[in-house]
């Protein structure tokens, strides 16, 4: 049972914490349900966009962890030909999907008559909350797969609950501050 | 794994994935809006809900991730699947008294809704999770295995695929549970 207990004693903490952190953004939303309710469109592709930034960061730790089991990623904080193919690929990925998503939600939007309010500005709070969570992410969970790895830990125990609960809270939280700075 | 890795091809294989994600989030969001939203008890329902619908990444995104790791690296097996299924439900199990006992406490501080006998908050995580991972776990190593058959990565293409039927079926199980038990 040597990798019950290693999966266990690695997960259970941080586990525990990220689903207590799912309480905080349920806080953070309900507490700026005005500014959220003023753009009914961001309501419709919020938890979409949670999901988006969450799939993509896991396919991310997914993908350095094999990475760095199989022997094609050297366990050090360098940047490498690998890790520019998986932040390109990933990159354009997630624009990609960011691209289908909006179309999807305004087309929805339309559909169920929700108040379409200032389109180009939210599209534009929506790319950048993305780009820069992306960039944070990828540089964040990079170093602590290293990190990780290199102290022989699994960095799928530790990083994917927390990246979960992380997106979870940020999205919604720069979609807010971008609102409130630019409307 | 590496010779052909380029980005062209997490394009190819993680994209189509993310779109079967996005999709199947939208149609979690419509269900759950139709399904609990006319409950009695909806105000503490939805207390649960976020912190049930963020356990597929706290659990299922790493069993999956474990069990893609285990292909790749070519040490999947029956023992090792067991134990990693066996680890996944010991801490689901306590997450969700975790989620209920938080839930109480909530309740008790802030919302102060006493419609329904306050232990169903922890049995209602429990049973709803355990119903999900009964699903979920299937599903995502058949998927594991097939991608890795077929010569995909699994790591680009399973887990924006489970995301949509985890929450899809987050959302079921959650219902199926409050009906059972006669959550008004």
């Amino acid at each position: 049972m040597d990798y019950f207990k290693k999966i266990f004693k690695e997960s259970i903490i941080i586990v525990l914490i990220s689903s207590v952190m799912g309480l905080f953004s349920g806080t953070l939303l309900s507490n700026n349900e005005v500014v959220l309710s003023s753009f009914p469109i961001i309501l419709l592709v919020l938890p979409s966009l949670n999901s988006l930034i969450g799939d993509i960061s896991t396919v991310l730790v997914s993908r350095l962890t094999s990475h760095l089991y199989i022997g094609t990623l050297s366990p050090k904080i360098q940047v490498s030909d690998r890790l520019k193919q998986d932040f390109y690929g990933l990159a354009i990925t997630i624009l990609l999907s960011l691209a289908a998503l909006i179309s999807l939600g305004y087309m929805l939007g339309s559909v169920i008559g929700i108040e379409i309010v200032n389109p180009l500005l939210i599209i534009s709070i929506l790319i950048i909350t993305i780009l820069i969570l992306f960039g944070f992410m990828f540089v964040f969970l990079f170093m602590g797969s290293i990190l990780i790895f290199r102290k022989g830990n699994d960095p799928n125990n530790f990083l994917i609950p927390m990246l979960t609960s992380l997106a979870d809270f940020l999205t919604p939280l720069f979609i807010i501050i971008f609102i409130q700075i630019f409307v | 794994m590496e010779a052909q890795d380029t980005k062209g091809r997490i394009i190819k294989e993680t994209f189509p994935s993310e779109m079967v994600s996005i999709v199947g989030d939208i149609l979690a969001g419509i269900v759950l809006s139709l399904l609990i939203v006319s409950f009695e008890s909806f105000l503490l329902l939805i207390l649960i809900i976020p912190a049930l619908l963020s356990l597929r990444g706290n659990l299922s995104g790493p069993f999956i991730a474990r069990t893609s790791r285990d292909f790749i690296i070519g040490e999947f097996n029956k023992k090792s699947w067991f134990e990693n299924v066996l680890a996944t439900f010991t801490l689901s199990l306590l997450t969700a008294l975790a989620i209920g006992v938080f839930s109480i406490l909530i309740n008790f501080l802030l919302i102060k809704l006493y419609i329904f006998h306050i232990g169903l908050l922890i049995v209602i995580p429990v049973i709803s999770i355990l119903l999900t991972l009964s699903i979920s776990i299937p599903c995502s190593t058949i998927l594991n295995f097939l991608a890795f058959k077929r010569g995909f990565d699994p790591n680009n293409v399973v887990n924006p695929i489970m995301t949509a039927i985890d929450d899809f079926f987050t959302v079921i199980s959650f219902y199926l549970t409050i009906i059972m038990l006669g959550v008004p």
